[in-house]
């Protein structure tokens, strides 16, 4: 029961770890423009692709193609961003507020995941990586591309911590993040900053969806599923807030896989929904309220 | 007395051509069928293929001239495997195409889920999904299915199981209509055999990783993984067992272990997969049109199955003389099965209907003879093994 217990706690432990890297993107995106831009399930997939054709066509090496990933992510994001968000941000005055684009980001999603069955179909696809045999250790088992994503996630968790805490740049999005006026009369450019904000979260959910795939397979769907888990973790999490995200990943990633001491598995979907419920109804702002920092 | 007048006359002239024109009109109507497929979701592998295969059919009934002169009107609409999406097409099939019957539906909660909206508007459902619970709703015969049902499927499956000499098997099974009870089918016909089933595990397929499922079948120390699922979520659970060092037999539908899984996943992970299916008709006359519309010489059993239910409707339009979903109804099984001349394709049945003859149809996927219920009475099952990334055939019984 514990040695089972403990290896629940493990799995959850590496599925919050991929979940928090498209949740950083997630809360980023939320706490510069202020509404819920879903369409980082979308992104998710194209960044799981974009990774899959570095991959298997390029013939290139898990973390380069992650770098690929990442930038298809932001650059499909910035792309989309412009054509169909830009004119509908609360900050621009748009006329449906934060909701208006939040559903036209949920339409957004729709289209990603269509233009990408266009062009490459609705068969599953998997990198091109050998698959390992798990490592045993104490009735434990663990492999070594689930540790190797769990690491990779870390790094790019401490590379975007790096980035807001000690570039002007990153600096200048926390300031945004925080009051917007007081950034606009330091003559902070928001639109410059709006836009990087846009990339780093789309890159992270590029990034996300191609450590999901890298430990599966993928599909046009693979952004959608996880796109729940993502909000659920950001909210848990306190929207807004990156080191909350990360906090929120590891409580809705541990808490799916531990539910299932006590519920069968067709249940661990709700268990996110629980976890909204439960940390709203005591904490309204989320486990770290909404700080971006 | 009538006595032809100039102003008769000129009526007359005027009015022949507007009854000749709705008369002509009437023998024009065409006859309105809709495929319900998944061409997006956990089925999107299967139904373009199916939407081609139906509109093959209907092509080559309307070049012929098409039902009593009366052309088929094929209207497609994705599922997305999805009961909501696949209700609201089915609603627009129904109200807005004026169909009298929905062809195809793929994934059983998309059929459970549009059924109603069927056998109330009277609307002929055909469908490819295997849930026993389908027939059992109360559809006043308006289901037909050419696929077996899980209960034929189980029964097979764990007789197949037991003969190769698996003696503890446990299923990993996706949520759909049918987990649960092709679990306890299975466990009844393992018993029947001296085999056990020592569990099974419901997952939700929505999710991105299975391992704790995996480690939850895996205690119960079986030698046998009945895999219950659909293609990308069996495709998760066998790079799980490879890693988890799963050494035993595994099992599962040939709808999931399709040709693009294998692509997709090492040979290492697949190898000694065996799968299951109801096995097509390879020698009918209506396999090889289904052959070459696809241009595949291994058509896939669900398109071989819509070619069938296209060609059923056509039949028995034309035998009732009426499209109507009611009429459909009606005369399904009096061209299906019975005592008629045998016949392989919906071209020579409709000449042979034309002829005053009595027809019975045995199509791609089978005899095409159904129960009261709207089951099939039997079929012939094709068990495959991986070997190296391929497919090779075991046996077909």
């Amino acid at each position: 029961m514990l040695a089972d217990a403990l290896q629940l706690l493990l799995n959850g432990l590496m599925a919050g770890a991929v979940l928090a890297v498209p949740a950083i993107g997630f809360t980023a995106i939320y706490a510069v423009l202020r509404f819920p831009n879903f369409a980082v399930g979308g992104m998710a997939t194209v960044g799981a692709y974009a990774g899959w054709v570095a991959n298997t066509r390029l013939g290139w090496p898990a973390p380069a193609a992650l770098a690929v990933a990442f930038a298809a992510g932001a650059a499909a994001g910035l792309a989309s961003d412009r054509v169909a968000l830009r004119a509908l941000r609360p900050s621009r005055g748009g006329a449906g507020g934060a909701l208006a684009a939040a559903i036209a980001s949920v339409a957004l999603n729709i289209v990603i995941e269509n233009a990408v069955r266009f062009v490459w179909g609705n068969d599953p696809r998997g990198y091109d990586l050998p698959v390992y045999r798990d490592w045993r250790m104490m009735g434990l088992r663990a492999g070594p591309q689930q540790l190797e994503n769990a690491a990779l996630a870390a790094a790019a968790m401490a590379a975007v911590f790096l980035f807001l805490g000690f570039t002007r740049t990153g600096r200048m999005m926390r300031a945004v993040a925080d009051n917007p006026q007081l950034a606009s009369l330091k003559g902070i450019d928001a639109g410059r900053v709006a836009a990087l904000a846009t990339g780093l979260g789309m890159g992270l959910a590029g990034f996300g969806g191609m450590l999901i795939g890298l430990d599966t397979s993928i599909d046009p769907l693979t952004g959608f599923r996880v796109m729940l888990s993502v909000f659920a973790a950001a909210v848990v999490g306190g929207l807004g807030s990156v080191p909350g995200a990360v906090l929120g990943a590891f409580v809705v990633g541990v808490g799916e896989e531990l539910s299932l001491l006590a519920l069968p598995p067709s249940y661990r979907t709700a268990v996110g929904f629980a976890a909204i419920l439960l940390v709203l109804s005591f904490r309204p702002r989320g486990l770290l309220g909404e700080r971006a920092y | 007395m009538f006595r032809p007048t100039r102003r008769a006359a000129l009526l007359g002239s005027l009015a022949t051509p507007f009854l000749a024109r709705t008369a002509l009109a009437q023998a024009k109507e065409p006859i309105r069928l809709g495929t319900l497929t998944p061409l997006t979701g956990a089925g999107g592998s299967y139904g373009p293929a199916m939407v081609k295969a139906a509109r093959a059919v209907a092509d080559a009934i309307n070049a012929a001239g098409g039902v009593n002169g009366r052309r088929i009107e094929l209207q497609s609409e994705d599922d997305e495997t999805n009961p909501d999406a696949g209700v609201r097409a089915a609603r627009k099939l129904i109200d807005v195409g004026k169909v009298s019957a929905i062809l195809g539906t793929w994934a059983s909660a998309v059929t459970t889920a549009v059924a109603p909206l069927c056998w109330e508007s009277r609307t002929m459902l055909f469908t490819v999904s295997g849930a026993d619970s389908i027939t059992k709703l109360p559809h006043n015969g308006y289901i037909i299915r050419t696929q077996p049902n899980t209960e034929l499927q189980s029964m097979r499956a764990a007789s197949y199981l037991a003969e190769g000499g698996a003696k503890r098997v446990f299923a990993l099974s996706a949520q759909t209509p049918f987990a649960v009870d092709s679990y306890n089918r299975l466990a009844a016909v393992l018993k029947e055999r001296g085999s056990e089933a020592v569990g099974d595990v419901v997952y939700d397929a929505s999710k991105t990783s299975f391992r704790s499922e995996v480690d939850q079948a895996l205690r119960a120390k079986p030698d046998a993984l009945f895999l219950n699922g659909y293609t990308p979520d069996v495709t998760v659970i066998l790079r799980e067992l490879y890693r988890a060092g799963y050494e035993g037999k595994k099992f599962t539908f040939g709808y999931a272990a399709n040709a693009k899984m294998l692509e997709s996943l090492p040979p290492e992970v697949t190898e000694g997969l065996i799968s299951f299916s109801p096995s097509p008709d390879p020698g009918s006359p209506a396999y090889a049109a289904v052959k070459q519309a696809l241009g595949t010489d291994t058509p896939d059993t669900y398109s071989c199955q819509i070619h069938d239910h296209v060609s059923l409707v056509a039949l028995a339009v034309a035998k009732a003389g009426d499209a109507s979903g009611a009429a459909i109804h009606d005369a399904v099984r009096t061209i299906s099965q019975g005592g008629g001349a045998k016949i392989g394709s919906a071209l020579d049945g409709l000449k042979a209907l034309a002829a005053g003859q009595d027809v019975n149809y045995e199509g791609a996927s089978g005899p095409c003879d159904f129960t009261e219920r709207g089951d099939i009475e039997g079929c012939k099952f094709r068990f495959e093994q991986v070997r190296a990334g391929k497919i090779t055939l075991l046996s077909v019984s």
